[in-house]
């Protein structure tokens, strides 16, 4: 019925923006929409977990930022990631003890009433607007707008929004775990605001993640569309770049520490440095140790027979697409033999100078999550633009690698699919970027900006590229299981079939089933019925899932869902509380941000009915004694503190609504830097808030041209020959002027800039450099190939030397890492397959 | 009166169509092609395969009662209906004619019979048995050769079962219906060709007839007709697409072809073309509510057959008899271990789950029989050819051997990874081949397993994508060596020839003197890991070579399923021997779903309603027809 009004406003009126404020008004008085699926799904869940495995939030679209919003959640939902960037950085000892959590993250709840009308000024109406623009959607009758069809993604969005809530992250949060506001901060903070939500479902806006990513990453400092992929890799190096500048911060902190005779904190770099000895600060290393792989090139000259062996990292693997084929297919492919020769030769060491050579890259070091990027971006010459192939590939649900050294560790390891980032669209700079994720326990959901919806297993293999529709699997994250997990998986999933086969038939028979008592029952849907229920309850409305604490409570030992959201404006989530030990932070944060315990604690008297309290508290300091011995103490000095509290309250409010003030300004000049019309690099400064405006400035400048050569692997040998326009960076020059030419270009006119994907245009070659130039600076190999996406550093020397290359790396990192940002370093400069060592200079 | 309904399709489509056509016409037509060139031959060993034609089977358009999908939201949830690509039933009337003749040439060895177990009560047979073991002709490849077998028939002994005496035996039971005159709504319309009895009269009586599907329709083929373009029936159905169907070898005759086709909605239906008479069963699903994947006459027999539905089940259907409500017969939990009850885990990793045996005392209903195999879709099944043995393959991994008979599950083997999509016998029995979503075909040698527990042979690498269809060219095995053939979503064909003595090793493993795993570098904790992975999951071989903590866990698993030890573990890469192609090449322009082979020419179909056939070299086909004269 709501639909059909709906229906007919729009018919009546064109869409214009106060037409629009005008039905979602309407919209605000109807009753309470029906359960969504997800919120169906997650009915009767049982408590609200630690880890944030159950949280199912969309995040908010703010004009084609969809690439930002299915990457984040498919980074969120791998375990391994989203448990390592919500522990770093780990508590320093130096760090007074007087927090015992982690810190939580000051996210405050859109109310969602007034949230309408504002939603649709600032925030709801841009991802409309945009998608227009992005054309993903088949065309409506024009008399009627998207969102007003009930069936349609614009409509669920909006009911995604209006249901709420809607998570905002206030400014300045890196403060408490003494990082400066950087990507990964950004990224932390959206993780820890979702675990620490007390609801499973709702929207977040990722503004503020965005801002500070786009203050780093110039290219993307524009509303164009982006690739997905290519944010995923700027994202992990800057989170790579972030936590080892942290890291190396810390030790060096430490270390000064040392000096001063503080002997705990020497002791514990001590033990940091012998609990990671490597060439990474110590406790950085996570990153790597969930996303990298290595390579082995392999080459083979075929004049003297001498093979040389090369490793490299990388972050995933960028495949070539062949028609019809299968990933499993494109992967051996791209460890397929390669020919150099003619233009391409090889500088053999052993017969000292070019030479034919085969080479072939096989994977030493398996990954644990393995991120395939399908390169589905062809350049074409006859357009000079990309674009899409839309080749038929499929991918299985799980994977094994067939292209591993014979040396590897695990080469029969097992792969999973969990998440699948799908391309609609037509070509690269249009389109709409969606995420199909498998969760933990709860199956697959699609992630569509603000809407999140469980979907079946089969849905997944909806977009091996040849369907109608123009969606098409972009980026494919496997991550490592077992072979017997597996096995257990795909029983279970069997059994949940079977089960809502037997629920849907009313089949009262088979009454263990229904019950779920057995273990084997524990998975997917089953979850939800830990105790038996009434099938009736999963009728229950809207209002009950939020608001009523029952369902929850009953075995949590925290307190209860936060007041309603009215009251709940400048009120801090709340977070789960984990014995993890709190960072530091300033006095003044400290104050404005106590420990979240006592927050609870003093509300709860406030808001809580005395035995409800009473019963939470004893619960809680149960489990508290369970993770310290001085339960006792620490009981008495609450008391003590609650009186202290209450003061210190009004104060945490008092910040939050300055924050929120703040919050308020800096989205106002967010919306007047996305006013302005031109995006150069001079007048986006909005970023720099923090940082002296100077270093901010090259910082930028540095980062737009490295990012670019990331980028460009292949992009390189495209055109530019000019390499004596350098800009001025240190480092390996020729490559990166090329990138940063090509930026500079392309930023020129309007910031459109190609994207190139690691792609190899079917280009004819520039007439090669002179010969000098081709020979590698290092006899040891070819430079690193453009066939994979995000390589981590330069290993200029073999792997095989135990002392590694890393640490020389490090030294210059050390170096130059006071003015410049040490992501540089990161960046390889690896160049295209087929001309892998024309670019580098004999310098 | 059955009216011809009104055109229902607008016209734009079919422009070439003068007004006023007869009704039918307004149908699109199948299109017969001849593309030559040397895109469309494959050279191998034995020569020169040569496209001969290209039938391309019209795709109905969508019934008219379907909504037209103007533009699809690429994100729509809602499930979509199961489809699948044109495969093809061969059925060759003459008895004689096709048999493959270099198979027969050669005197069997030990085969099948020393290879598979023997049964208890061989000498017993049944009537239906006789009848095919006579019946040499049969075109299922699969199975072809050596009805030597007197295995006994299925559901002997119960007498329930026993085949109703008819008056006369040449004379069949006709299914009840008539189709053309049908009013069903599941049955859109029924087009006959206009001279379908002349035509029926003057074929050759060695001609080949197809079956085959395509989207919401189904044909009835002439292959030897020139104008084999002209379907003798076609069938429209209203929204059901057939998944799979298949022709009764016992039955058939010039008078009498029994055809079964497995449906999207779980249907069955039980057609004889030649009256046109037609049998719904497992109306509305009222057995089983789930898509069949799979069909098959039980071979040997005159009225049963079985059909895969995608919920994991295996139901054995009797075409004569009506649907019952079936609610499954527990006899599950009593039949092996008494502790396997339905509240504890359902282990489909051990057991055969029976919902229903071929042995109950209540066969007055279909179903015959219903074996849960697992909760995953059964993507194909195949009968060994000592009609012993059952080959089942899943969408989660799985290749299950069955003694179909006993009901019992005898080997329980795991892909690389990826679902397996089919599955086929050698001619001899003594091999399975598997086809999946590793992009392998995998050889199992389910006899032989060794010490280490695997039965896997080798594994073939050659496909760029998901591997649909396997069959062995029965006319090209010997007892030491083998042909077999597979296509693929990559659009390829893949010729194989494995002979046991030849398979390219690893060359740290030798993989027939099994058990030394102690040479196999870099295999080790994958094995653990593997092996132990099964243990935890269920059963496992004992194997020496393991851990002895795993060892125990096996040894104890065994005990508790009374010694038998059911599941293998996944062979690491670097012990398997690898198997090259012989040949390997792009044969359509789309994905391909099914090939068989016959006596003169190799059959592909492709998901959009091709069928190509490739002739064989035509020193061979020669050479054959030699013998046949002979």
């Amino acid at each position: 019925m709501a639909g059909f009004f709906q229906k007919l406003k729009g018919a009546g009126s064109g869409a214009s923006k106060t037409d629009t404020a005008v039905s979602t008004k309407t919209k605000k008085d109807e009753p309470q929409p029906d359960l969504t699926p997800v919120e169906k799904l997650l009915h009767n869940a049982g408590p609200i977990r630690e880890d944030g495995s159950d949280k199912f939030f969309g995040l908010e679209n703010f004009g084609n930022t969809c690439y930002c919003n299915s990457i984040v959640q498919a980074l969120y939902h791998s375990e391994h990631f989203r448990n390592n960037v919500v522990s770093y950085p780990p508590p320093g000892p130096w760090e007074e003890s007087n927090g015992t959590e982690r810190k939580k993250v000051k996210a405050t709840i859109r109310p969602p009433v007034q949230a309408i009308p504002n939603g649709n000024a600032a925030g709801a109406s841009k991802p409309r607007q945009s998608f227009g623009a992005g054309a993903q959607l088949p065309p409506i009758a024009p008399s009627m707008r998207p969102e007003d069809k009930p069936d349609s993604p614009e409509y669920k969005k909006k009911q995604a929004m209006i249901r709420g809530p809607v998570l905002e992250l206030a400014q300045e949060d890196s403060e408490p775990y003494g990082m400066e506001e950087c990507t990964f901060t950004g990224l932390r903070d959206i993780f820890t605001a979702l675990i620490d939500s007390q609801s499973r479902t709702g929207v977040l806006s990722p503004q503020r993640f965005l801002d500070i990513f786009k203050r780093n990453n110039e290219m993307f400092r524009n509303s164009m569309h982006q690739d997905a992929h290519e944010f995923y890799g700027i994202v992990l190096n800057d989170v790579i770049a972030n936590v080892e500048a942290h890291g190396k911060r810390m030790q060096e902190l430490a270390e000064s520490r040392s000096k001063d005779g503080s002997s705990q904190s020497a002791d514990t770099a001590l033990a940091k440095a012998d609990a990671n000895p490597g060439t990474r600060p110590p406790g950085t290393g996570w990153v790597h140790d969930i996303f990298e792989g290595v390579l082995t090139s392999e080459t083979r000259c075929l004049t003297c027979e001498t093979a040389s062996q090369r490793d490299e990292t990388f972050l995933d693997l960028s495949i070539d697409l062949e028609e019809h084929s299968s990933v499993t297919s494109c992967l051996q492919s791209f460890s397929a033999e390669e020919m150099l020769c003619e233009r391409n030769k090889f500088h053999c060491d052993h017969c000292g100078g070019l030479q034919e050579a085969e080479k072939r890259m096989k994977v030493k070091k398996l990954p644990k999550v393995l991120a395939l990027h399908l390169k589905r971006f062809k350049y074409t010459e006859d357009y000079s633009r990309l674009q899409k192939l839309f080749h038929r590939v499929v991918y299985p649900y799980h994977l094994r690698l067939f292209n591993t050294t014979d040396d590897a560790e695990d080469p029969d390891r097992m792969y999973e699919l969990y998440a699948v980032v799908v391309h609609i669209g037509g070509n690269a700079y249009h389109g709409h970027y969606v995420a199909v994720i498998k969760t933990k326990d709860r199956g697959w959901l699609l992630f569509d900006d603000e809407m999140v919806e469980p979907v079946d297993k089969h849905f997944v293999r909806n977009f091996f590229g040849d369907k109608p529709g123009m969606a098409c699997a972009y980026v494919l994250f496997y991550q490592e299981t077992t072979f017997e997990k597996v096995r257990e998986e795909l029983d279970a999933e069997g059994m949940d079939q079977v089960k809502m086969a037997t629920q849907a038939a009313d089949l009262a028979t088979t009454t263990e089933l229904v019950n779920g008592s057995s273990p084997a029952l524990l998975s997917k849907l089953n979850t939800q019925p830990l105790s038996p229920v009434d099938e009736s309850e999963t009728l229950v409305t809207l209002d009950q899932i939020k608001s009523a604490p029952t369902a929850i409570d009953v075995a949590r030992p925290v307190d209860p869902l936060p007041p309603p959201l009215s009251q709940c404006e400048a009120h801090p989530l709340v977070a789960a509380p984990p014995p993890a030990p709190a960072v530091l932070t300033e006095a003044d944060k400290a104050a404005t941000v106590p420990p979240k315990t006592k927050a609870e604690i003093a509300r709860e008297k406030k808001e809580q009915k005395a035995r409800e309290k009473a019963e939470e508290k004893a619960r809680k300091e149960a489990e508290k004694e369970q993770a310290r011995i001085a339960a006792k103490e620490r009981q008495e000095a609450h008391q003590k503190m609650r009186e202290t509290l209450r003061l210190e309250r009004e104060q945490l409010q008092k910040a939050i609504q300055e924050s929120k003030q703040m919050a308020a300004e800096d989205e106002k000049r967010q919306q007047n830097k996305e006013s302005a019309a031109t995006d150069t690099a001079t007048s986006s400064d909005t970023g720099g808030n923090d940082e002296p405006p100077r270093n901010g400035f090259l910082n930028r400048a540095g980062r737009t041209s490295k990012s670019m050569t990331r980028k460009s692997f292949a992009f390189l040998h495209i055109g530019q020959q000019n390499n004596n326009k350098d800009e001025g960076k240190g480092g390996d020059k020729t490559d990166r002027s090329d990138a940063s030419e090509d930026k500079g270009e392309s930023s020129a006119d309007g910031g459109g800039k190609a994207k190139e994907n690691g792609n190899h245009p079917p280009v004819p070659p520039p007439p090669p450099p002179p010969p000098q130039q081709q020979q590698p600076q290092n006899g040891s190999g070819t430079s690193s190939s453009g066939k994979h996406g995000h390589l981590l550093r330069p290993w200029l020397t073999p792997r095989s030397d135990t002392a590694p290359a890393g640490a020389v790396d490090q030294l210059r990192h050390n170096k130059d890492n006071k003015d410049k940002p040490p992501l540089k370093e990161r960046f390889s400069f690896g160049l295209g397959r087929k001309k892998s060592s024309r670019f580098l200079s004999p310098s | 009166m059955f009216v011809l309904p009104p055109p229902r399709y607008p016209p734009q489509g079919y422009t070439s169509l003068p007004a006023g056509m007869p009704v039918p016409m307004i149908e699109t037509n199948n299109i017969l092609s001849n593309p030559s060139g040397p895109e469309y031959q494959f050279l191998v060993g034995e020569g020169l395969y040569v496209l001969k034609e290209d039938l391309h089977l019209a795709t109905p358009p969508p019934h008219p009662s379907e909504a037209p999908i103007v533009n699809p939201n690429p994100l729509a949830t809602t499930p979509q209906p199961a489809t699948a690509g044109t495969r093809l039933s061969l059925l060759n009337l003459d008895v004689s004619s096709l048999f493959p003749a270099v198979y027969r040439s050669t005197s069997r060895a030990d085969g099948a019979q020393g290879s598979i177990q023997e049964h208890p009560d061989e000498s017993k047979s049944s009537t239906d048995m006789r009848e095919s073991s006579s019946d040499a002709g049969r075109l299922n490849f699969s199975d072809v050769p050596l009805f030597t077998s007197n295995a006994p028939a299925f559901g002997e002994g119960n007498t329930l079962l026993a085949p109703v005496a008819q008056k006369d035996a040449n004379k069949r039971r006709k299914p009840k219906n008539n189709m053309s005159k049908s009013n069903s709504s599941f049955i859109s319309r029924v087009i006959n060709h206009e001279s379908l009895n002349k035509r029926l009269q003057d074929r050759p009586r060695d001609g080949l007839f197809g079956f085959a599907n395509v989207n919401r329709a189904f044909q009835w083929l002439d292959l030897s007709s020139t104008s084999k373009a002209d379907y003798l029936t076609k069938i429209l159905f209203t929204k059901a697409h057939c998944l799979c169907h298949d022709v009764n070898k016992v039955t058939k005759s010039s008078t009498h072809i029994d055809v079964v086709m497995g449906f999207s909605t779980g249907e069955i239906i039980w057609w004889e073309p030649i009256t046109q008479r037609y049998t719904r069963l497992n109306k509305n699903g009222i057995i089983n509510g789930t898509p069949v994947s799979d069909i098959q006459w039980i071979p040997g027999s005159e009225h049963l057959f079985l059909a895969a539905h995608m919920d994991g089940t295996l139901v054995v259907y009797d075409k004569e008899k009506e649907d019952g409500i079936f609610i499954p017969e527990e006899e599950a939990a009593s039949r092996t271990s008494g502790d396997t009850t339905r509240t504890s885990r359902v282990n489909y990793s051990s057991q055969l789950h029976i919902h229903k045996s071929v042995h109950s005392k209540n066969q007055k209903a279909n179903p015959v029989a219903a074996w849960k195999l697992s909760n995953h879709r059964i993507n194909a099944f195949a009968f060994s050819p000592d009609n012993r043995h059952l080959a089942a393959v899943s969408e989660d991994g799985t290749l299950r051997i069955l003694d179909y008979l006993k009901e019992e599950l005898l080997d329980l083997h795991y892909s690389y990874y990826g679902g397996l999509s089919c599955v086929c016998w050698s001619p001899d029995g003594k091999y399975v081949v598997t086809g999946g979503q590793d992009d392998l075909i995998s050889i199992w040698c389910p006899s032989e397993t060794d010490s280490r527990g695997t039965a896997l042979v080798a594994r073939c690498q050659g496909h760029h994508s998901w591997v649909t269809s396997v069959a062995f060219d029965p006319w090209r095995c010997d007892e030491r060596s083998y042909r077999f053939g597979s296509v693929g979503e990559d659009r390829r064909i893949c010729l194989w020839d494995f002979s046991v003595g030849m398979l390219n090793r690893p060359r740290a493993a030798s993989v027939r003197h099994r058990g030394s795993v102690s040479s196999r570098p870099g295999a080790g904790p994958l094995q653990r890991a593997e092996t132990g992975g099964t243990s935890a999951s269920g059963r496992l071989r004992s194997d020496s070579n393991h851990s002895t903590a795993v060892s125990a866990t096996a040894a104890e698993e065994g005990e508790t399923s009374k010694g038998k030890v059911l599941s293998h573990p996944v062979e690491p890469r670097a012990a398997t021997a690898t198997l090259p192609p012989i040949l390997s090449k792009t044969v359509d322009d789309d994905p391909l779903c099914w090939l068989g082979f016959t006596p003169d020419a190799i059959l592909t179909s492709c998901k959009n309603g091709h069928i190509r056939t490739w002739t064989r070299p035509s020193e061979l086909a020669q050479q054959l027809e030699e013998k046949r004269d002979a």
